[in-house]
């Protein structure tokens, strides 16, 4: 196995899949963290062919045994088939790999200690793997510098096209410290209109909300602005909904870990909490202050928590959704997608602008937010 | 009288029951003959084949009014709860509370079986999104929906964390479709870290203190929720009754299946203990009845073994099965193979295990619920897999896929790998869907030839 060596360094990389890891307690181990999108979905997979089995599950196990990140890799509870694969993971034997309990319940103290016992927990597999356990201040100064380039990156969101802003989210969480502010910089240089949009025509706002991409996926986000969408909201996992909130300064100093979790378990809306009736209300608030007009749904076959999520956004929603579901890497599952994509922009450029909207629970009960993210 | 025990049609079993009430049967009251349940809707029932004695003509007939059961309960003013995703660890605590009757409601997923299809539930489903890449679990919530199969529960519970997420998901639909859930997490059952506090667990496993700890506290929550609905305290002294009372149908089970599996001669068929077994985490909805239907088949079976009467041919081939199946009919198909199940692991072989008597009772159930097989590592459970297997006598393993069930998509590779590296004898995956008829050629000749490779793999 070949350590993973960063551009500067010899850093090694910490793999990890999920939203609820956070970057910056790998980095304060003086670990790079590496937030892996598998390249692609796994056609050739090890598990990845059988039936029943999510195909993004398929692709991280894939990852995880080619060495994405051979100092160790970071699994998550946070959904079932994930749970598995930790333990084909281990099984293999090949990486070591930690997986972290992510409670699903949240409104309890109970919940939160589970996650802040879990992340400490975390900590020591880092320093078994090579890692130094981070002072308080040192770990509040790594906090600062994630925040800082997850503040930057938000601040030109509108400018960037949402490949650009997509890929940079993931940048800021598989840089080492001396990284983020670099390539949250670069990201702001680079910014540029979409390529490729229609010159004058108008383009329809929507919201992308889902599952995780592959790195391939993400050619799927420049046919959206290609085809005359704009991706002004990016709710799918790994997206704006799934980053943390900002750090509290007098919090940070006085308890860096307790704000810690606060930003990642309090704040992050998700499909799998229970009840997630928080994901609708964080959705409520920026469909409505992004002036959406349309949600790409996108799944994956076999991903039970956002495939039952479907009919109720559909019910919920005051946008049409339009279902996409990924099964593999079929060339002709794109094009079918693409051309899914243009019909409903086509569907929504004739629809004109909505009335004023209502966002309404399933049962027209009010939704509590899960954590506001003041911005 | 060493009268010989047979497999019997639904048809059979019209005469046998004359024959029974010609004998002097003494029934309960939710007795009769079995045809009836055809005429409710139970069409599956004339496809099986069923043990012939009054024994299990309680068991069914226990197991198919259990509907009726409930609504008596909630005209008679009990509070029923309904504890989802839960294998032995709530029904015990509300057990344990006067005029309260818990139920299973995931226990719909067999009404697409028992009624092939006809109760429209999976198509209740379908129109809510939840389609049949979900686990046929998804019957619940259309039963949910038309009401039709159990009362609407006065409190519903929910485990989640590692659990699996078809029902995780469906369970959340039912709340935002407005029916409240009390959730409570169990987390993944890790290994302690070294030099960590650890408790030894029922059964096999081995968990963290600190996560017994946490689990205990959860169920704290639920007690709480429980004893408001009953408007009485849920203290130790009644908790430990209930788990003494959960015990004696655990001790019954235990004795039934070291008969079962281990007698020369099959004594019971697969069919039966699959629904025996099931009495452990739910009672069907009556502790005291399934001690009375338990200690009936328990003494059915010592008789047969005493005298040496079996089901099957003596050569049958000893296998262990994994999961539960979602249509019963396959349990025939074994046995039709030459098969006979030797062991379960039916994804709740703790729920088999004694609740310790000898701990605070909260601790003792917050123990048993961290012990459940699929809470922790697939490498766990196939651990007590195969020393169950081996301590069985088992010569071939099934592990029978739920469709769908997101669990089922990858821990066939892990138990399939530790069974063979271990054990040494053939496995086969197969996979069940509600009505097999479509694929039973398919499932037929998979079950023939792992019986075929177990002959020729214990004659050389």
């Amino acid at each position: 196995m070949n350590d993973e060596r960063g551009g500067r360094g010899e850093l090694k990389a910490i793999g990890y899949y999920h939203a609820l890891v956070p970057p910056e307690w790998i980095a304060a181990h003086g670990l790079r963290p590496r937030w892996i999108a598998p390249r692609s979905l796994g056609a050739r997979s090890r598990v990845g062919t059988s039936r029943g089995v999510c195909p993004y599950a398929g692709a991280c196990v894939d990852a995880a045994l080619d060495g994405a990140a051979s100092a160790g890799v970071v699994m998550t509870t946070t959904c079932d088939q994930m749970r598995y694969a930790a333990a084909l993971v281990e099984q293999e034997g090949r990486v070591p790999c930690f997986l972290l309990n992510v409670p699903s319940t949240w409104r309890t103290a109970e919940a939160r200690g589970l996650y802040r016992e879990e992340v400490e927990r975390l900590g020591r597999f880092l320093v078994r793997r090579g890692g130094t356990a981070p002072t308080p201040a040192g770990l509040a100064r790594v906090m600062l510098e994630y925040d800082r380039a997850r503040s930057a990156l938000l601040a030109d969101r509108e400018r960037l096209a949402a490949r650009q802003f997509a890929e940079s989210l993931r940048n800021v969480g598989s840089a080492d410290a001396a990284e983020r502010w670099d390539r949250a910089e670069g990201c702001r240089r680079q910014a540029t209109r979409v390529a490729g949009a229609p010159e004058g025509e108008e383009r329809i706002a929507l919201a992308l909300v889902g599952g995780p991409f592959v790195a391939q996926d993400r050619a799927m986000l420049d046919r959206i602005e290609r085809a005359g969408g704009r991706i002004v909201l990016n709710a799918a996992d790994g997206g704006e909904r799934t980053m943390p909130a900002p750090f509290d300064r007098a919090r940070l100093e006085a308890d860096p870990l307790g704000e810690l979790t606060r930003a990642y378990f309090d704040s992050i809306p998700h499909v799998f909490r229970r009840p997630n009736d928080g994901l609708y209300a964080w959705l409520g608030r920026k469909l409505a202050e992004r002036e959406v007009r349309g949600i790409v749904f996108r799944r994956y076959v076999w991903c039970d928590l956002w495939h039952a999520e479907l009919d109720r956004l559909r019910r919920w929603s005051p946008v049409p959704v339009l279902d996409l579901d990924v099964a593999d890497d079929d060339r002709s599952a794109g094009a079918r997608a693409t051309g899914r994509i243009e019909a409903f922009l086509e569907t929504l450029r004739r629809a004109g602008r909505p009335a004023e909207s209502r966002f309404s629970g399933e049962t027209g009960k009010r939704i509590e937010p899960i954590g506001e993210r003041p911005r | 009288m060493n009268r010989p025990a047979r497999r019997i049609t639904l048809e059979a079993w019209g005469r046998r029951y004359d024959e029974l009430c010609a004998a002097g049967l003494c029934e309960p009251d939710y007795g009769g003959p079995l045809a009836r349940h055809v005429d409710d809707g139970d069409l599956r029932l004339c496809k099986l084949a069923m043990d012939d004695s009054a024994a299990a003509l309680r068991l069914w007939n226990f197991l198919l009014t259990e509907d009726d059961r409930l609504r008596r309960a909630r005209a008679g003013g009990a509070r029923i709860v309904g504890t989802m995703k839960d294998l032995g660890t709530v029904p015990v605590m509300a057990y344990s509370l006067d005029d309260v009757v818990a139920f299973y409601p995931d226990g719909a997923w067999w009404i697409p079986c028992v009624m092939e299809r006809t109760a429209g539930l999976l198509e209740i489903a379908d129109s809510l999104g939840i389609d049949d890449s979900f686990c046929p679990v998804r019957a619940m919530l259309g039963a949910f929906v038309n009401e039709a199969h159990f009362p609407i529960p006065d409190l519903l519970t929910c485990s989640v964390g590692a659990t699996c997420d078809d029902l995780s998901a469906i369970a959340q639909r039912l709340e935002a479709l407005g029916h409240p859930v009390v959730w409570w997490e169990i987390p993944h059952r890790r290994r302690p870290d070294a030099g960590e506090d650890a408790v030894r667990l029922p059964g096999r496993f081995v968990a963290p203190r600190r996560q017994v700890d946490f689990v205990r506290r959860q169920l704290e929550g639920v007690a709480a929720a429980l004893a408001d609905l009953a408007g009485q305290s849920l203290d130790d002294e009644r908790l430990a009754a209930g788990i003494r009372r959960a015990n004696r149908v655990r001790r019954l089970l235990d004795e039934l299946r070291q008969l079962a599996f281990t007698a020369a001669a099959c004594p019971l068929p697969a069919l039966e203990m699959l629904i025996a077994e099931m009495l452990a985490i739910h009672f069907c909805s009556d502790p005291n009845e399934s001690i009375a239907v338990l200690e009936a088949l328990l003494g059915e079976v010592r008789r047969r073994v005493a005298a040496g009467v079996g089901i099957l041919p003596a050569e049958a081939v000893r296998v262990f099965w994994v999961n539960p199946v979602a249509d019963l009919r396959v349990m025939n198909l074994l046995e039709d193979a030459g098969g006979r199940v030797c062991g379960t692991e039916y994804l709740f072989c703790h729920a088999l295990d004694p609740i310790p008597d000898d701990l605070a009772p909260m601790e003792a159930l917050a123990q048993m619920a961290l012990a459940d097989p699929m809470v922790g590592s697939p490498a766990d459970r196939a651990s007590r897999i195969c020393a169950d297997a081996r301590r069985f006598g088992a010569e071939a393993v099934v592990i029978s896929r739920i469709p769908g069930a997101s669990h089922c998509a990858m821990e066939g590779a892990v138990l399939g790998a530790a069974v063979r590296q271990r054990l040494g004898i053939p496995v086969v995956e197969i996979e069940v869907p509600p009505i097999s008829d479509a694929v039973e050629p398919a499932l037929r000749t998979r079950l023939e030839a792992l019986i075929e490779t177990a002959k020729d793999h214990g004659s050389r």
